[in-house]
């Protein structure tokens, strides 16, 4: 089928309106949250679940990839279409289909906002638990995609945790569920399987996901420390004392001296780190947990520890963290942001090794990060317009994503593989390893069409793909 | 070229040692599945032999059967073939308890118990609660997907397990996920083999999520009519309360009347309050409690971990969305009223998932095709974990198939292309 014969196809499914090819339109959906970009070719924006089940079908028939789209913050590359085809954004597929408090769950299109599923349900005392940073902006089915995580998925898990089932359209447009509306399907858990897997099985039409009811009572706490390795050290302790916050997040000092420019008076402009624990549960629970952590923040030489009397004093201390990300402008031009994850054991001595890679590269690096899941976020700072210093940032996030592999880590706890980190998944799996992953894709995808070039360790075969400084919408944090 | 019984047995000796192989018949009856006696049993020692044997059976085509602690053995439909039994005992070993992650890793062969107890050395334990965990092991619930009464606070095995590796029918050895709590790099295969009642691999090892030991447990039963028990976990879940697991009893054996027992642990303090809020709502609901502790509460819930599990008769497992328990149950409670022999249940209300036993005789089938219906009524399902082979013999255990079958039958394909794992235990002939 020649191009044109697609594009009247697709005009024919989606309407004029509705696909763009000029390149000042598709110019919008050439990158993502990180750092890479591929001019677009076609994009479309299906209405419903039927019409995603025919762009699908005529793609298959030109022979054409496919390159499912949410909000397009992912930090991986995911949605970036480097090997030209199709984007196909689920954006106007953003309603909230059914919401089941008495079953604790609800039904929702994939272009549904992440932040939008709590909002609908908090007056009547309940949440969506996976809170990625970029809530106010990601859709569920970008979640979905990437497994997403959150400050609070320490305590509640991540996104694979709350999701019961997926509608998806396979790549000959047929439409199953995976899961379903109860636990145990039985079968396979296609479910679990699909979630994760970064658009290349299929896309995601619609996701039946958990509720949960907002805890009784909240406490949260900062811990100021003049040394990281104090810091690294309580977060092991508290892990090892046995209690699990909601959230155990961390910033050193580079962070805290740009959000303390953003706003000030929050965290002490001095500070080589901070700890924010956050505990919920039972008011019980919480009264004993907070002063349990507070002990061991102290003895472990907190300089100070400061717990939120009330909710506008909580909310200032979130304030700072919120603002980490934002307020990185204010270090350099140019951040990149890097994702590994180690055993929790492990925090002490590879907070060094990044310190120490930091050095050898000549780069500052400010870490804001979920500490409680070992889940690191190194931003290496930098400015695109110096010469060569773009490769040294990313020879820099390798060394990193190695010293992470080495201590029993991962090279992405909640970003996803994408594009950016393709060449470093042999860290970690060996051929049999990605053979075993690749045999699953074949079931779902058998000529490859959805989302090529991504998570799988395969070189880009056509088109080209471009590195350009992140552009991170305001109102979110990392 | 195939080989014949007697030379794959030559073959499987000189791989594994001929006291690893059992051949005698009168040995061989302990392994029987759904009345099937397997031809030999290989107790490989490590990983690396696991995945001999399966090379070799793969390229003899003889059919495998995983077995771990053999309390999930009756799960599942009739498998067309028994030959060689693999054995996981001689894999038994904890290879590491990283405390300070809250994270271990054993080999798939260790018993639930005895995994336990060494975790319990530094005050930590794994959250699941399976049926007889002095024999469950760690691969065989995490490959029969067995779950207890706390997956209500703790999460299910799925939730629970990062990583793992596996032998596959193919002879590969493949590693996914890892030891960090957080990780999305590639295929999250960990699902895959959660569940698939070793019908793509042979689990060898996995490394799973712990939880602190808590410092106080305790429960409150709550007892008389259906309803009122129904009543009083609706009102329980929509408090504030955060119990481990609540579970509905159905009225049978030593007890006159349904009730609910409710599990809560963690600090004292908290445990108290919740015993005070529950006996509340319990007086509020019209039920008569009692607070239990110390052994009478480890008894009542070994009970219910343990129910059904020693093969007394026909046990269905139901799994329905949470806010249609009440209903449920009465529809169960209302048809068992008319049955020559009532049947029994436990129902852990905070996940959905229903334990009914009902006799060891064919008339107990009657209650399959009713529970399908009455579960598909909301969007739920039913599986018959357990029931004697001439019960089983030409229905399938796992319930009318799911859209989904192609692709699970794709994926068998690809892993178990000879079909020699299980083959026919999983559903739809799988
Ligand atoms: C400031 C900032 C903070 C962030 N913080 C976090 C965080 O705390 N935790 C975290 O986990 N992530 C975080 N992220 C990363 C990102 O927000 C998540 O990965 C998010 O889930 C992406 O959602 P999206 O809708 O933007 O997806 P996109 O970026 O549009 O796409 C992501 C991937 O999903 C695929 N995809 C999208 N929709 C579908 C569908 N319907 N069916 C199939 N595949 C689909 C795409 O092909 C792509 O591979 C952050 C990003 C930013 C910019």
């Amino acid at each position: 089928m020649s191009r044109d014969d697609l594009i009247n196809q697709l005009r024919a499914i989606v309407g004029e309106k509705y696909l763009l090819l000029e390149k000042e339109d598709v110019i919008v959906y050439e990158q993502d949250g990180s750092i890479l970009q591929a001019m677009p070719e076609i994009v479309v924006l299906p209405g419903n679940a039927g019409e995603v089940a025919e762009v699908v079908k005529a793609a298959k028939r030109a022979g054409a990839p496919i390159v499912p789209r949410g909000s397009g913050t992912g930090l991986a590359g995911g949605a970036v279409p480097a090997e030209g085809g199709i984007v196909l954004s689920l954006a106007r597929l953003n309603r909230i289909l059914e919401i089941d408090l008495k079953n604790r769950l609800a039904v929702v299109e994939p272009g549904v906002i992440n932040l939008d599923v709590s909002k609908a349900i908090a007056q009547d005392g309940f949440f969506y638990a996976p809170d990625p940073s970029s809530q106010a902006a990601c859709s569920i089915g970008g979640n979905v995609a990437n497994n997403s995580g959150g400050p609070h998925t320490l305590a509640y898990g991540v996104t694979t945790n709350h999701v019961l089932g997926v509608e998806v359209v396979l790549d000959d447009g047929r439409v199953v569920w995976l899961g379903g509306r109860v636990a145990d399907s039985p079968g396979y858990d296609l479910c679990g399987v699909f979630v994760g897997s970064e658009g290349t099985m299929g896309i995601v039409t619609k996701a039946a996901v958990r509720l949960m009811r907002t805890r009784e009572s909240v406490r949260t706490l900062l811990a100021v420390f003049d040394r990281t390795e104090a810091a690294t050290k309580t977060v092991v302790d508290v892990t090892a004392a046995g209690i699990i916050p909601a959230a155990l997040e961390m910033m050193d000092r580079l962070t805290i001296s740009a959000v303390a420019q953003a706003v000030p008076g929050v965290y002490p402009r001095d500070a080589e780190a901070v700890l924010l624990v956050e505990v919920e549960g039972l008011t019980e629970t919480t009264e004993r947990a907070i002063r349990l952590v507070q002990t061991i923040c102290e003895r472990s030489g907190a300089r100070e520890v400061r717990i939120a009397a009330n909710q506008a004093e909580r909310q200032l201390l979130w304030k700072g963290r919120k603002e980490a990300f934002g307020a990185m402008g204010l270090l350099a031009p140019n951040y990149y942001v890097q994702d590994g994850v180690v055993p929790r054991s492990r925090l002490p001595e590879i907070m060094k090794q990044v310190a120490e890679i930091g050095e050898r590269y000549r780069l500052r690096i400010a870490n804001v990060f979920h500490a409680g899941d070992g889940n690191l976020h190194p931003n290496i700072l930098f400015d695109m317009r110096a010469p060569g210093e773009l490769d040294r940032v990313i020879e820099a996030g390798a060394a990193i994503l190695k010293a992470c592999v080495d201590a029993g880590g991962s090279i992405t706890g909640e970003h996803g593989i994408g594009l950016e980190k393709k060449a470093y998944i042999g860290l970690l799996f060996n051929e049999y390893d990605l053979e075993a992953m690749a045999r699953v894709r074949r079931v779902f995808d058998p000529e490859g069409r959805f989302n090529p070039a991504k998570l799988f360790p395969t070189p880009v075969s056509c088109g080209e793909v471009r590195r350009q400084p992140q552009t991170i919408p305001a109102g979110l944090w990392i | 070229m195939k080989l014949s019984g007697e030379a794959l047995r030559a073959r499987l000796e000189q791989e594994l040692g001929a006291e690893s192989v059992e051949f005698r018949p009168l040995f061989l009856e302990a392994y029987a599945v759904d009345g099937k006696s397997p031809g030999l049993l290989c107790l490989p020692a490590g990983p690396e032999e696991v995945a001999s044997v399966l090379r070799l059976c793969a390229e003899n085509q003889a059919s495998v059967i995983p077995w771990g602690g053999g309390t999930s053995m009756s799960l599942g439909n009739i498998p067309r073939a028994a030959g060689v039994v693999v054995g996981l005992e001689k894999l038994a070993q904890l290879i590491e308890h990283d405390d300070a992650n809250l994270t271990a890793t054993a080999q798939a062969g260790m018993q639930v118990a005895a995994f336990q107890e060494l975790l319990g050395q530094r005050r930590q334990f794994f959250p699941v609660d399976p049926p007889l965990a002095q024999l469950a092991t760690l691969g065989g619930i995490v490959a029969a997907n067995v779950n207890g009464p706390r997956r209500m606070q703790y999460g299910g095995v799925r939730d629970l397990t990062i990583g793992m590796k596996v032998a596959l029918a193919t002879g590969e050895q493949i590693k996914s996920g890892g030891k960090v709590v957080k990780n999305v790099a590639g295929y999250d295969l960990c699902k895959l083999f959660v569940g698939s009642l070793g019908t793509l691999g042979i689990i060898t090892e996995v490394t799973l999520r712990m939880a602190p030991l808590p410092d106080s447990a305790a429960s409150v039963v709550a007892a008389g009519p259906l309803d009122r028990c129904a009543r009083f976990v609706e009102q329980l879940s929509d408090g504030p309360l955060l119990p481990a697991a609540v579970t509905i009893l159905s009225a049978g054996g030593n007890a006159q009347t349904p009730a609910v027992a409710t599990w809560v642990e963690g600090f004292e303090e908290a445990v108290a309050r919740q015993l005070r809020d529950l006996a509340a709502l319990a007086d509020e609901a019209g039920l008569a409690s009692e607070a239990l502790r110390q052994e009478p509460h480890r008894r009542l819930w070994e009970e219910v971990e343990d129910f059904g599990a020693n093969g007394e008769g026909v046990l269905f497992r139901i799994a329905v969305p949470i806010g249609a328990m009440g209903e449920i149950l009465a529809t169960i409670d209302r048809w068992s009223g008319e049955a020559a022999t009532p049947a029994r249940y436990v129902a852990h209300a905070g996940t959905g998932t229903v334990w009914l036993l009902a006799g060891n005789d064919p008339s107990s089938l009657g209650w399959f095709p009713r529970l399908i219906a009455l579960a598909q009524g909301h969007k739920g399902h039913v599986v018959v974990a357990a029931a004697p082979p001439e019960l089983k013999a030409g229905i399938d255990v796992w319930g009318p198939a799911p859209a989904s079958l192609g692709l699970m039958r794709e994926i068998k394909r690809r892993f178990d292309p000879q079909e020699i794992l299980n083959p026919g235990r999983f559903l739809g002939g799988l």
